[in-house]
């Protein structure tokens, strides 16, 4: 089943074209990642899919139905991980998650449950009580995914969620939205500059560059279309990347050169280096 | 409603370490003003058939519960454009006209502390007022207009510069011109104008007639005005918020 299908999405910001026409399709239960450097258009495609941004051109369904910016019924299917830590700080972890709760209807018993449901996810049990300010900047981003499925939503996007954590933080972040995917039955929109990330957690990787979509499938997919093997060649002012089906071929090419070479398995940035002949700079 | 409830929650949740702090500014304020011109300037002065203290009172009511509850401007600002706590309203499912809502209560339980204490003074030290329903409703419209104030200028302006800026052209202004201090029948022509523009000005009339019993002060006049003003406010309130984009 399709859950999300976006056509011909365009938005403007004065003189700058943010999004030029973009098309793409969301499968129920997959995580789909939205793969480019910074200013591509990411951040301002998920505003505009969680209505954050109002005036835009093109067509957005939710599982077949268009999608209105003020329908509620949308914004209740929805759990929403912003880029930057907006909890708040002064509240204690039980309350920013009380809020949001009430925000969505959730009170009394069914409030207290989901709360203890979602600490308990995250990982945060034992700081229910701490004042957001006071947690680490992964559990801020733990606090900010649990107030995100409080409601159980059937689509979490989640904008660079793990911009600014460190590698191990990083990691288990990449385990919870697993989690989230695979023990909740959400399908996950990730936007992420990271290669690593999509290559990951992606079943799906749309890569967007300068508010248009370069290219569209599964991550192996991807890589397949540019090759197997990546040799990188160290020249003394820059670095090239040639392209190979078999390790065999580039070992050949790696024997004729006279400068220093490296051969790797592609990636998903050679992908966005053979289309754009730039690579994903954040 | 759930909207109201969740926004109120928060506001409320957000002042209650600030609540000592807040309680104490909102006393200390309009103590000032009582000291330097009602038991200062004002000791042996009178307007009309009232020691200029019994005048005065009501007009403290208004000015400092009117600074409170257009407080929640800087509040909402900071949400909005800092914090970005507001963007959680935005994606709720709720309706756009519940932020409204609940950021108003929020506005009129802030605007109450110091409406609460200086009434309390009044009648603790003997000052005649009348506590009645129509101080009662009079007051409640005073706080849902500043209230209104306060958050359409949280939302339209995009800096701290610019709030600061609509304090000093308006707000400051609207406290000395507008029936609070002096009676304003008694300014100079121009300042009377000004002062007429500013729903300050119809706000303490109604609440000084009504605390003090001068009913030539609560006219309907007066309360259509405030009534009209407060309504076109709640309509330009949801209005900015049905347009909300993230920041």
């Amino acid at each position: 089943m399709t859950e999300i299908e976006v056509r011909s999405l365009r938005k403007r910001f004065g003189n700058i074209e943010a999004l030029k026409g973009v098309d793409f399709e969301v499968k129920s239960g997959e995580i789909f990642a939205f793969l480019g450097p910074n200013g591509a258009g990411k951040t301002t495609t998920i505003n505009i899919l969680t209505g954050l941004i109002l005036k835009y051109e093109g067509e957005i369904f939710y599982r077949g139905e268009p999608f209105s910016p003020h329908n509620l019924k949308f914004k209740k299917l929805i759990g929403v991980v912003p880029q930057h830590n907006n909890v708040d700080r002064d509240l204690s972890v039980e309350a920013n998650l009380k809020v949001h709760g009430y925000l969505h209807g959730i009170f009394g018993r069914r409030l207290k449950e989901a709360i203890d449901r979602v600490l308990e996810f995250t990982g945060l049990t034992n700081h229910k009580k701490r004042k957001a300010d006071h947690l680490s900047g992964g559990m801020k981003r733990r606090l900010v995914i649990a107030r995100a499925l409080m409601h159980n939503p059937g689509i979490l996007f989640l904008d660079e969620p793990t911009v600014g954590l460190d590698p191990a933080v990083r990691r288990s972040m990449w385990d919870l939205i697993r989690s989230v995917n695979s023990l909740k039955g959400c399908t996950v929109f990730l936007t992420t500059h990271y290669i690593e990330e999509a290559e990951i957690l992606a079943d799906t990787v749309v890569i967007i560059d300068s508010g248009r979509v370069v290219a569209c499938g599964k991550p192996d997919e991807l890589k397949r279309r540019v090759g197997r093997y990546a040799l990188e060649i160290y020249y003394q002012d820059r670095i090239e990347e040639e392209f190979f089906e078999t390790r065999e071929e580039a070992l050949e090419r790696l024997k004729s050169l006279d400068v220093p070479a490296k051969i790797r398995e592609v990636n998903l940035e050679d992908v966005f280096l053979k289309i754009t002949g730039r690579r994903i700079e954040v | 409603m759930k909207g109201v409830w969740a926004v109120f929650y928060r506001e409320v949740m957000f002042l209650k370490p600030r609540f000592l702090k807040v309680m104490l500014s909102s006393i200390i304020y309009p103590a000032l003003f009582l000291l330097a011109f009602g038991y200062g300037l004002g000791k042996n002065a009178r307007v009309g058939n009232l020691d200029y203290v019994v005048f005065l009172i009501p007009g403290l009511i208004t000015m400092s519960s009117m600074n409170q509850a257009y407080g929640i401007s800087l509040e909402v600002h900071i949400s909005r454009y800092y914090f970005k706590i507001f963007e959680e309203y935005l994606l709720a499912p709720i309706n756009r006209w519940e932020i409204v809502v609940g950021e108003l209560l929020y506005g009129i339980f802030k605007g109450l502390i110091p409406a609460f204490f200086i009434t309390l003074y009044a009648l603790i030290s003997g000052i005649g007022i009348r506590l009645n329903l129509v101080f009662a409703i009079c007051l409640l419209l005073h706080l849902i207009c500043f209230s209104l104030i306060g958050y359409v200028i949280a939302m339209l302006v995009k800096s701290h510069a610019d709030q600061a800026a609509f304090s000093s052209f308006v707000m400051v202004p609207m406290i000395f011109l507008s029936d609070t201090f002096y009676p304003i029948e008694k300014m100079p022509a121009l300042a009377k104008y000004i002062g007429y523009l500013f729903p300050l000005t119809y706000s303490t009339k109604l609440i000084r007639g009504a605390l003090l019993g001068i009913d030539s002060m609560v006219t309907f006049r007066n309360f259509a005005l405030l009534f009209t003003i407060t309504f076109a406010l709640f309509v330009i309130a949801i209005w900015v918020t049905q347009r909300a984009e993230v920041v």
